[in-house]
Protein backbone atom coordinates (compact mmCIF):
# COMPACT_ATOMS: atom_id res chain seq x y z
CA UNK A 1 0.00 0.00 0.00
CA UNK A 2 1.22 3.37 -1.29
CA UNK A 3 -0.43 6.78 0.10
CA UNK A 4 -0.19 9.64 -2.51
CA UNK A 5 2.72 12.16 -1.44
CA UNK A 6 0.54 15.30 -0.75
CA UNK A 7 -2.01 13.18 1.23
CA UNK A 8 0.52 11.97 3.48
CA UNK A 9 2.10 15.17 4.03
CA UNK A 10 -1.16 16.84 4.51
CA UNK A 11 -2.05 14.27 7.01
CA UNK A 12 1.39 14.51 8.76
CA UNK A 13 1.40 18.27 9.05
CA UNK A 14 -1.99 18.28 10.54
CA UNK A 15 -0.52 15.88 12.94
CA UNK A 16 2.08 17.74 13.72
CA UNK A 17 -0.11 21.30 14.36
CA UNK A 18 -2.68 18.88 16.72
CA UNK A 19 0.09 17.96 18.46
CA UNK A 20 1.55 21.30 18.85
CA UNK A 21 -2.19 22.48 20.04
CA UNK A 22 -1.87 19.32 22.55
CA UNK A 23 1.29 20.21 24.04
CA UNK A 24 0.55 24.11 24.72
CA UNK A 25 -3.03 23.40 26.37
CA UNK A 26 -1.15 20.53 28.55
CA UNK A 27 1.71 23.26 29.63
CA UNK A 28 -1.07 26.10 30.07
CA UNK A 29 -2.60 23.47 32.58
CA UNK A 30 0.17 23.62 35.22
CA UNK A 31 0.77 27.27 35.01
CA UNK A 32 -0.98 29.39 38.02
CA UNK A 33 -3.99 29.85 38.07
CA UNK A 34 -6.72 31.05 40.28
CA UNK A 35 -8.86 28.81 41.75
CA UNK A 36 -13.08 29.91 42.98
CA UNK A 37 -13.13 28.60 46.40
CA UNK A 38 -16.89 28.54 47.40
CA UNK A 39 -17.80 27.61 50.88
CA UNK A 40 -21.64 27.18 51.65
CA UNK A 41 -21.59 27.00 55.91
CA UNK A 42 -24.96 24.95 57.06
CA UNK A 43 -25.95 24.07 60.15
CA UNK A 44 -27.13 20.57 60.49
CA UNK A 45 -29.40 19.39 63.70
CA UNK A 46 -32.03 16.62 64.64
CA UNK A 47 -34.35 19.78 66.37
CA UNK A 48 -37.02 20.07 63.93
CA UNK A 49 -37.71 18.46 59.91
CA UNK A 50 -36.76 21.31 58.09
CA UNK A 51 -34.98 21.53 54.72
CA UNK A 52 -33.44 24.82 53.87
CA UNK A 53 -34.85 24.96 50.13
CA UNK A 54 -31.86 27.27 48.82
CA UNK A 55 -29.76 23.77 49.47
CA UNK A 56 -31.38 21.70 47.30
CA UNK A 57 -28.54 21.67 45.17
CA UNK A 58 -26.76 19.74 47.94
CA UNK A 59 -30.12 17.72 48.92
CA UNK A 60 -28.68 14.00 47.83
CA UNK A 61 -25.32 15.01 49.35
CA UNK A 62 -26.31 16.51 52.45
CA UNK A 63 -28.71 12.99 53.01
CA UNK A 64 -25.81 11.42 53.38
CA UNK A 65 -25.22 12.40 56.57
CA UNK A 66 -28.65 11.56 57.85
CA UNK A 67 -29.58 14.86 60.43
CA UNK A 68 -33.04 15.76 59.71
CA UNK A 69 -32.51 19.41 59.27
CA UNK A 70 -30.38 21.62 57.46
CA UNK A 71 -30.14 25.83 57.54
CA UNK A 72 -27.88 27.63 55.22
CA UNK A 73 -26.09 30.26 57.73
CA UNK A 74 -23.70 31.56 55.35
CA UNK A 75 -22.54 31.39 51.28
CA UNK A 76 -18.91 32.82 50.35
CA UNK A 77 -16.67 32.54 47.41
CA UNK A 78 -13.34 33.78 47.08
CA UNK A 79 -10.76 33.84 44.01
CA UNK A 80 -7.31 32.74 45.74
CA UNK A 81 -3.89 32.56 43.60
CA UNK A 82 -2.60 28.94 43.14
CA UNK A 83 -0.12 29.24 45.85
CA UNK A 84 -1.74 31.54 48.07
CA UNK A 85 -4.64 31.22 50.50
CA UNK A 86 -7.92 32.37 51.35
CA UNK A 87 -9.60 32.82 54.86
CA UNK A 88 -13.21 32.43 55.40
CA UNK A 89 -14.81 32.94 59.02
CA UNK A 90 -16.66 30.12 60.06
CA UNK A 91 -19.15 30.74 63.12
CA UNK A 92 -17.99 29.50 66.63
CA UNK A 93 -14.78 31.81 66.26
CA UNK A 94 -13.09 29.08 63.35
CA UNK A 95 -11.39 29.80 60.25
CA UNK A 96 -11.38 27.54 57.53
CA UNK A 97 -7.84 28.77 55.35
CA UNK A 98 -7.91 26.96 51.56
CA UNK A 99 -4.54 27.32 49.65
CA UNK A 100 -5.08 26.06 45.87
CA UNK A 101 -1.54 24.16 45.74
CA UNK A 102 -1.81 23.21 41.45
CA UNK A 103 -3.60 21.67 39.05
CA UNK A 104 -3.30 18.98 37.07
CA UNK A 105 -5.33 15.97 34.87
CA UNK A 106 -8.34 17.91 35.83
CA UNK A 107 -7.78 18.22 39.58
CA UNK A 108 -7.14 20.67 41.98
CA UNK A 109 -4.69 19.83 44.85
CA UNK A 110 -5.94 22.16 48.19
CA UNK A 111 -4.49 22.69 51.42
CA UNK A 112 -6.90 22.94 53.72
CA UNK A 113 -7.46 23.97 57.74
CA UNK A 114 -10.01 24.27 59.94
CA UNK A 115 -8.64 26.72 62.41
CA UNK A 116 -9.81 27.06 65.97
CA UNK A 117 -10.03 30.46 67.90
CA UNK A 118 -6.55 29.62 69.59
CA UNK A 119 -5.50 26.23 67.90
CA UNK A 120 -5.66 24.25 64.59
CA UNK A 121 -8.73 21.78 65.00
CA UNK A 122 -7.72 19.33 61.32
CA UNK A 123 -5.32 19.53 58.17
CA UNK A 124 -5.93 18.40 55.43
CA UNK A 125 -4.31 17.53 51.71
CA UNK A 126 -6.54 16.29 48.91
CA UNK A 127 -7.25 16.58 45.22
CA UNK A 128 -10.46 17.62 44.14
CA UNK A 129 -12.16 17.49 40.30
CA UNK A 130 -12.40 21.12 38.77
CA UNK A 131 -16.06 22.49 39.56
CA UNK A 132 -16.54 18.96 42.59
CA UNK A 133 -16.57 19.84 46.50
CA UNK A 134 -16.56 17.85 49.38
CA UNK A 135 -17.98 18.39 52.71
CA UNK A 136 -16.24 18.75 56.12
CA UNK A 137 -18.37 18.76 59.17
CA UNK A 138 -18.39 17.97 62.64
CA UNK A 139 -17.76 21.05 65.22
CA UNK A 140 -20.69 21.84 67.44
CA UNK A 141 -23.09 24.93 66.78
CA UNK A 142 -26.28 25.82 68.70
CA UNK A 143 -27.27 22.61 69.56
CA UNK A 144 -26.34 21.22 65.63
CA UNK A 145 -23.40 20.90 64.40
CA UNK A 146 -21.85 22.59 61.53
CA UNK A 147 -21.64 21.29 57.80
CA UNK A 148 -19.33 23.30 55.21
CA UNK A 149 -19.41 22.12 51.60
CA UNK A 150 -16.85 23.15 49.98
CA UNK A 151 -16.16 23.56 45.78
CA UNK A 152 -12.88 24.52 43.95
CA UNK A 153 -13.55 25.99 40.18
CA UNK A 154 -10.95 26.69 38.21
CA UNK A 155 -10.65 30.40 37.06
CA UNK B 1 20.92 -29.17 70.69
CA UNK B 2 19.35 -26.33 68.49
CA UNK B 3 20.36 -22.57 69.53
CA UNK B 4 17.81 -19.76 70.57
CA UNK B 5 18.51 -18.08 67.13
CA UNK B 6 17.84 -21.60 65.00
CA UNK B 7 14.51 -21.69 67.28
CA UNK B 8 13.28 -18.40 66.44
CA UNK B 9 13.87 -18.82 62.76
CA UNK B 10 11.20 -21.78 62.73
CA UNK B 11 8.98 -20.30 65.76
CA UNK B 12 6.30 -19.28 64.05
CA UNK B 13 5.89 -22.31 62.04
CA UNK B 14 6.00 -23.60 64.81
CA UNK B 15 2.62 -21.73 66.15
CA UNK B 16 1.55 -22.08 63.02
CA UNK B 17 1.44 -25.90 63.14
CA UNK B 18 3.51 -26.49 60.23
CA UNK B 19 6.74 -28.48 61.81
CA UNK B 20 7.00 -32.16 61.58
CA UNK B 21 6.27 -33.70 65.15
CA UNK B 22 9.87 -34.65 65.99
CA UNK B 23 11.09 -30.66 64.84
CA UNK B 24 7.41 -29.51 66.72
CA UNK B 25 8.66 -31.41 69.87
CA UNK B 26 12.18 -29.94 69.79
CA UNK B 27 10.88 -26.68 69.41
CA UNK B 28 8.02 -27.08 72.54
CA UNK B 29 11.00 -28.29 74.89
CA UNK B 30 13.56 -25.52 74.10
CA UNK B 31 10.89 -22.75 74.53
CA UNK B 32 9.52 -24.19 77.95
CA UNK B 33 13.06 -24.15 79.16
CA UNK B 34 14.33 -20.84 77.71
CA UNK B 35 12.75 -17.77 78.87
CA UNK B 36 13.71 -15.63 76.10
CA UNK B 37 12.39 -17.47 73.70
CA UNK B 38 9.18 -18.03 75.92
CA UNK B 39 8.96 -14.49 75.47
CA UNK B 40 9.84 -14.35 71.70
CA UNK B 41 6.93 -16.83 71.93
CA UNK B 42 4.39 -14.19 73.56
CA UNK B 43 5.54 -11.66 71.47
CA UNK B 44 4.32 -13.68 68.63
CA UNK B 45 1.30 -14.46 69.56
CA UNK B 46 0.41 -10.62 70.38
CA UNK B 47 1.70 -9.69 67.08
CA UNK B 48 -0.80 -12.20 65.63
CA UNK B 49 -3.83 -11.16 67.68
CA UNK B 50 -3.24 -7.38 66.75
CA UNK B 51 -3.17 -8.10 62.62
CA UNK B 52 -6.11 -10.34 62.81
CA UNK B 53 -7.73 -7.40 64.86
CA UNK B 54 -6.24 -4.55 62.42
CA UNK B 55 -7.18 -5.99 59.29
CA UNK B 56 -10.63 -8.21 59.77
CA UNK B 57 -13.21 -5.90 58.43
CA UNK B 58 -15.50 -4.67 60.80
CA UNK B 59 -18.87 -6.13 59.77
CA UNK B 60 -19.58 -8.58 57.00
CA UNK B 61 -20.93 -7.16 53.47
CA UNK B 62 -24.23 -8.25 51.80
CA UNK B 63 -24.61 -10.84 49.44
CA UNK B 64 -27.29 -9.37 47.54
CA UNK B 65 -25.37 -6.09 46.26
CA UNK B 66 -22.54 -8.23 45.82
CA UNK B 67 -23.58 -10.58 43.54
CA UNK B 68 -25.59 -7.22 41.78
CA UNK B 69 -22.13 -6.57 40.93
CA UNK B 70 -20.40 -9.48 39.32
CA UNK B 71 -23.62 -9.81 37.38
CA UNK B 72 -23.31 -6.52 35.83
CA UNK B 73 -19.93 -6.91 34.96
CA UNK B 74 -21.05 -10.69 33.44
CA UNK B 75 -23.43 -9.06 31.54
CA UNK B 76 -21.59 -5.75 30.56
CA UNK B 77 -18.36 -7.40 29.10
CA UNK B 78 -20.80 -9.97 27.09
CA UNK B 79 -22.23 -7.20 25.42
CA UNK B 80 -19.39 -5.16 25.62
CA UNK B 81 -17.43 -7.52 23.84
CA UNK B 82 -19.82 -9.21 21.42
CA UNK B 83 -20.17 -5.84 19.85
CA UNK B 84 -17.02 -4.95 19.48
CA UNK B 85 -15.90 -8.64 17.94
CA UNK B 86 -18.70 -8.32 15.20
CA UNK B 87 -17.01 -4.52 13.94
CA UNK B 88 -13.46 -5.66 14.13
CA UNK B 89 -14.67 -8.52 11.84
CA UNK B 90 -16.51 -5.94 9.47
CA UNK B 91 -13.35 -2.92 9.62
CA UNK B 92 -10.53 -5.86 8.81
CA UNK B 93 -12.96 -7.36 5.62
CA UNK B 94 -12.92 -3.91 4.00
CA UNK B 95 -10.80 -2.97 1.13
CA UNK B 96 -10.35 0.33 1.92
CA UNK B 97 -8.53 -0.08 5.47
CA UNK B 98 -4.89 1.50 4.11
CA UNK B 99 -7.19 4.96 4.23
CA UNK B 100 -8.15 4.38 7.70
CA UNK B 101 -4.38 4.57 9.07
CA UNK B 102 -4.07 7.90 8.99
CA UNK B 103 -7.79 8.75 10.12
CA UNK B 104 -6.85 6.97 13.34
CA UNK B 105 -3.87 8.51 13.72
CA UNK B 106 -4.95 12.38 13.60
CA UNK B 107 -8.34 11.03 16.01
CA UNK B 108 -5.66 9.68 18.30
CA UNK B 109 -4.51 13.37 18.50
CA UNK B 110 -7.98 14.93 18.42
CA UNK B 111 -8.69 12.97 21.33
CA UNK B 112 -5.41 13.80 23.28
CA UNK B 113 -5.63 17.12 23.14
CA UNK B 114 -9.09 16.99 24.25
CA UNK B 115 -7.85 15.44 27.82
CA UNK B 116 -6.84 19.15 28.19
CA UNK B 117 -10.22 20.90 27.90
CA UNK B 118 -12.50 21.84 30.64
CA UNK B 119 -15.45 19.49 31.66
CA UNK B 120 -18.73 20.69 32.42
CA UNK B 121 -19.32 19.09 35.08
CA UNK B 122 -16.83 16.87 37.01
CA UNK B 123 -17.74 13.00 36.39
CA UNK B 124 -16.52 11.65 39.21
CA UNK B 125 -16.78 14.26 42.65
CA UNK B 126 -14.75 12.02 44.57
CA UNK B 127 -11.98 13.33 46.37
CA UNK B 128 -8.56 12.23 46.87
CA UNK B 129 -7.87 12.72 50.47
CA UNK B 130 -3.77 12.74 50.62
CA UNK B 131 -3.42 13.09 54.42
CA UNK B 132 -5.09 14.64 57.53
CA UNK B 133 -3.93 15.49 60.65
CA UNK B 134 -6.37 16.51 63.73
CA UNK B 135 -4.45 17.10 65.93
CA UNK B 136 -5.73 14.39 68.41
CA UNK B 137 -8.90 14.73 67.97
CA UNK B 138 -11.08 11.50 66.10
CA UNK B 139 -12.03 11.96 62.49
CA UNK B 140 -13.35 9.79 59.82
CA UNK B 141 -13.42 9.50 56.26
CA UNK B 142 -16.45 8.75 54.74
CA UNK B 143 -17.14 7.74 50.76
CA UNK B 144 -20.67 7.62 49.65
CA UNK B 145 -20.78 6.09 46.51
CA UNK B 146 -24.23 6.17 45.14
CA UNK B 147 -23.84 10.05 45.23
CA UNK B 148 -20.03 10.19 45.26
CA UNK B 149 -19.66 12.69 48.11
CA UNK B 150 -16.35 12.73 50.22
CA UNK B 151 -16.83 13.59 53.86
CA UNK B 152 -14.63 14.75 56.21
CA UNK B 153 -16.20 14.39 59.94
CA UNK B 154 -14.18 16.11 63.16
CA UNK B 155 -15.24 14.21 66.28
CA UNK B 156 -16.45 15.97 69.18
CA UNK B 157 -14.10 15.41 71.87
CA UNK B 158 -15.17 13.02 74.89
CA UNK B 159 -16.55 15.97 76.68
CA UNK B 160 -18.93 16.66 74.13
CA UNK B 161 -17.25 19.83 73.35
CA UNK B 162 -14.88 21.96 70.87
CA UNK B 163 -12.12 23.12 73.51
CA UNK B 164 -11.71 26.24 71.19
CA UNK B 165 -15.01 27.30 71.04
CA UNK B 166 -16.28 26.25 74.14
CA UNK B 167 -19.63 25.38 72.49
CA UNK B 168 -21.10 22.17 73.25
CA UNK B 169 -24.32 19.71 71.01
CA UNK B 170 -26.62 18.37 73.31
CA UNK B 171 -27.83 16.25 70.65
CA UNK B 172 -26.21 12.73 69.54
CA UNK B 173 -25.98 12.36 65.68
CA UNK B 174 -29.19 9.70 65.00
CA UNK B 175 -29.95 7.59 61.94
CA UNK C 1 -27.85 -32.41 50.65
CA UNK C 2 -25.58 -29.25 49.76
CA UNK C 3 -23.39 -29.89 46.90
CA UNK C 4 -19.49 -29.52 47.31
CA UNK C 5 -17.68 -27.32 45.01
CA UNK C 6 -16.68 -29.24 42.63
CA UNK C 7 -20.13 -30.63 41.73
CA UNK C 8 -21.00 -26.79 41.55
CA UNK C 9 -18.30 -26.24 39.83
CA UNK C 10 -19.25 -28.99 37.16
CA UNK C 11 -22.40 -27.27 37.26
CA UNK C 12 -21.29 -24.16 36.33
CA UNK C 13 -19.20 -25.39 33.50
CA UNK C 14 -22.73 -26.85 31.78
CA UNK C 15 -23.74 -23.26 32.01
CA UNK C 16 -25.68 -22.97 35.18
CA UNK C 17 -25.66 -19.79 36.38
CA UNK C 18 -27.78 -20.71 39.48
CA UNK C 19 -24.77 -22.62 40.50
CA UNK C 20 -22.34 -20.00 39.87
CA UNK C 21 -24.15 -17.54 42.08
CA UNK C 22 -24.08 -20.40 44.99
CA UNK C 23 -20.02 -20.59 44.92
CA UNK C 24 -20.23 -16.81 44.99
CA UNK C 25 -22.49 -16.78 47.74
CA UNK C 26 -20.41 -19.11 49.87
CA UNK C 27 -16.72 -17.38 48.82
CA UNK C 28 -17.80 -13.67 48.37
CA UNK C 29 -17.05 -12.49 52.26
CA UNK C 30 -13.60 -14.90 52.12
CA UNK C 31 -12.31 -12.92 49.28
CA UNK C 32 -13.38 -9.63 50.23
CA UNK C 33 -11.60 -10.21 53.22
CA UNK C 34 -8.17 -11.32 51.95
CA UNK C 35 -8.49 -8.36 49.59
CA UNK C 36 -9.56 -5.59 51.78
CA UNK C 37 -6.04 -7.07 54.24
CA UNK C 38 -4.22 -6.44 51.13
CA UNK C 39 -5.58 -3.04 49.35
CA UNK C 40 -6.89 -1.27 52.67
CA UNK C 41 -9.73 0.88 51.13
CA UNK C 42 -13.09 -0.71 50.74
CA UNK C 43 -14.11 0.40 47.36
CA UNK C 44 -11.07 -1.35 45.68
CA UNK C 45 -11.35 -4.18 48.11
CA UNK C 46 -15.27 -3.90 46.79
CA UNK C 47 -14.24 -4.40 42.86
CA UNK C 48 -10.92 -6.32 43.42
CA UNK C 49 -13.69 -8.56 44.74
CA UNK C 50 -16.34 -8.69 42.74
CA UNK C 51 -13.59 -8.43 39.33
CA UNK C 52 -12.45 -12.17 41.20
CA UNK C 53 -15.63 -13.84 40.34
CA UNK C 54 -15.98 -12.21 37.06
CA UNK C 55 -12.99 -13.64 36.39
CA UNK C 56 -13.46 -17.09 37.67
CA UNK C 57 -16.77 -17.11 35.78
CA UNK C 58 -14.97 -16.77 32.54
CA UNK C 59 -12.31 -18.77 33.06
CA UNK C 60 -14.65 -21.56 34.88
CA UNK C 61 -14.41 -24.01 32.01
CA UNK C 62 -10.59 -24.49 32.50
CA UNK C 63 -10.71 -25.34 36.07
CA UNK C 64 -10.25 -29.01 36.60
CA UNK C 65 -9.94 -29.65 40.08
CA UNK C 66 -6.53 -29.88 40.57
CA UNK C 67 -6.10 -27.96 43.70
CA UNK C 68 -9.57 -26.83 45.51
CA UNK C 69 -11.77 -24.58 44.36
CA UNK C 70 -11.33 -21.70 47.20
CA UNK C 71 -7.40 -21.85 46.29
CA UNK C 72 -8.24 -21.68 42.72
CA UNK C 73 -10.43 -18.72 43.46
CA UNK C 74 -7.60 -16.94 46.61
CA UNK C 75 -4.88 -17.58 43.38
CA UNK C 76 -7.37 -15.15 41.58
CA UNK C 77 -8.32 -12.50 43.91
CA UNK C 78 -4.49 -12.18 45.41
CA UNK C 79 -3.22 -11.53 41.98
CA UNK C 80 -5.68 -9.00 40.85
CA UNK C 81 -4.85 -7.56 44.16
CA UNK C 82 -0.87 -7.54 43.93
CA UNK C 83 -1.63 -6.15 40.33
CA UNK C 84 -3.74 -3.54 41.95
CA UNK C 85 -1.30 -2.47 44.55
CA UNK C 86 1.68 -2.17 42.32
CA UNK C 87 -0.48 0.28 40.16
CA UNK C 88 -1.63 2.36 42.56
CA UNK C 89 -0.14 4.44 45.57
CA UNK C 90 -2.37 4.20 48.63
CA UNK C 91 -2.31 6.12 51.76
CA UNK C 92 -3.80 4.34 54.64
CA UNK C 93 -6.94 6.36 55.26
CA UNK C 94 -9.52 3.95 55.68
CA UNK C 95 -12.55 4.88 54.28
CA UNK C 96 -16.33 4.29 55.67
CA UNK C 97 -18.81 3.48 53.67
CA UNK C 98 -21.78 5.76 55.41
CA UNK C 99 -22.37 8.04 57.93
CA UNK C 100 -23.99 5.10 60.49
CA UNK C 101 -20.25 3.78 60.58
CA UNK C 102 -18.84 7.04 61.25
CA UNK C 103 -21.63 7.88 64.18
CA UNK C 104 -21.29 4.81 65.62
CA UNK C 105 -17.59 5.00 65.73
CA UNK C 106 -18.31 8.36 67.56
CA UNK C 107 -20.29 6.36 70.42
CA UNK C 108 -17.32 4.04 70.75
CA UNK C 109 -14.53 6.33 70.71
CA UNK C 110 -16.49 8.36 73.68
CA UNK C 111 -16.32 5.26 76.08
CA UNK C 112 -12.60 4.94 77.16
CA UNK C 113 -10.66 7.38 76.24
CA UNK C 114 -7.24 6.12 77.42
CA UNK C 115 -7.56 2.58 76.16
CA UNK C 116 -8.34 3.78 72.82
CA UNK C 117 -5.60 6.48 72.56
CA UNK C 118 -2.78 3.48 73.01
CA UNK C 119 -5.18 1.66 70.66
CA UNK C 120 -5.74 3.83 67.97
CA UNK C 121 -1.43 4.35 67.69
CA UNK C 122 -0.72 0.89 67.86
CA UNK C 123 -3.21 0.25 65.07
CA UNK C 124 -1.77 3.23 63.28
CA UNK C 125 1.46 2.12 63.75
CA UNK C 126 0.83 -1.60 62.91
CA UNK C 127 -1.22 -0.30 59.62
CA UNK C 128 1.25 1.67 58.51
CA UNK C 129 4.14 -0.78 59.27
CA UNK C 130 2.03 -4.07 57.10
CA UNK C 131 1.64 -0.96 54.37
CA UNK C 132 5.34 -0.83 54.17
CA UNK C 133 5.21 -4.41 53.78
CA UNK C 134 5.80 -5.98 50.02
CA UNK C 135 3.01 -7.26 48.22
CA UNK C 136 4.13 -10.76 48.23
CA UNK C 137 4.94 -10.41 51.82
CA UNK C 138 1.48 -8.56 53.00
CA UNK C 139 -0.11 -11.71 51.22
CA UNK C 140 1.49 -14.05 53.44
CA UNK C 141 0.43 -12.12 56.42
CA UNK C 142 -2.98 -12.17 55.04
CA UNK C 143 -3.85 -15.12 54.19
CA UNK C 144 -1.82 -16.65 57.21
CA UNK C 145 -3.58 -14.74 59.89
CA UNK C 146 -6.72 -13.62 58.43
CA UNK C 147 -7.52 -16.88 57.08
CA UNK C 148 -5.60 -19.62 59.01
CA UNK C 149 -4.56 -21.03 55.44
CA UNK C 150 -1.56 -23.69 55.81
CA UNK C 151 1.76 -22.58 54.07
CA UNK C 152 1.10 -25.82 51.43
CA UNK C 153 -2.23 -23.62 50.44
CA UNK C 154 -0.82 -20.50 50.70
CA UNK C 155 1.99 -21.44 48.31
CA UNK C 156 -0.45 -23.16 46.02
CA UNK C 157 -2.28 -19.66 46.13
CA UNK C 158 0.88 -17.44 45.60
CA UNK C 159 2.75 -20.03 43.47
CA UNK C 160 5.59 -20.71 45.55
CA UNK C 161 6.88 -23.40 47.83
CA UNK C 162 6.35 -24.11 51.31
CA UNK C 163 9.87 -22.83 52.29
CA UNK C 164 9.57 -19.64 50.89
CA UNK C 165 6.02 -18.68 52.39
CA UNK C 166 7.94 -19.81 55.81
CA UNK C 167 10.80 -17.66 55.13
CA UNK C 168 8.61 -14.83 54.14
CA UNK C 169 6.00 -14.89 57.14
CA UNK C 170 9.65 -14.84 59.27
CA UNK C 171 10.39 -11.92 57.48
CA UNK C 172 7.54 -10.22 57.39
CA UNK C 173 6.63 -11.30 61.04
CA UNK C 174 9.65 -9.90 62.01
CA UNK C 175 9.55 -6.68 60.24
CA UNK C 176 6.21 -6.12 61.99
CA UNK C 177 7.80 -6.65 65.46
CA UNK C 178 10.51 -4.67 65.03
CA UNK C 179 8.21 -1.35 64.00
CA UNK C 180 6.14 -2.30 67.07
CA UNK C 181 8.07 -3.13 69.75
CA UNK C 182 7.20 -0.43 71.84
CA UNK C 183 3.54 -1.24 71.55
CA UNK C 184 3.13 -5.13 72.08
Amino acid sequence: MKLPGKLLSKALLSSFLALLVAVYLGAAETASQAVKIKIDTILASNQSGEFDSRLKPLEKQLKVLKYKSYRLLKEESQNVASQGSGSFQIPGGRTLIVSPQDFRDQQIALKVRLQGSEKPLLDTTLKLQNKGNFILGGPPHEGGVLVLAIWATLQ
Amino acid sequence: MKSCDEIRKCLGAWVDGELGRDEADAVRSHVEACPACSEERRQLDKLNVSIKSVLAPQRPIAFEPFWRGVERRINEKNSWRDEWMDRLRGAFGRPNLAWSIPAVIGLALVLYSLRFWKEPTPRNNFAAVESIDAYGRNVALLRENETRTTVIWLYQNQEGDDETSGETSEQSPTF
Amino acid sequence: MELSDWELVQKCQLGEMGAFQELVSRYHQKVYIVVLGLLRNRDDAMEVAQETFFRAYRKIKSFEGGSSFYTWLYRIAVNIAIDTQRRQKRNLLDYRDNMDEVFEEQQEVAKDPFSDVHEKELREKLLSAINDLTPEHKAVIVLRTLEGLSYKDIGDILGCSEGTVMSRLHYARKKLQEKLRAYL
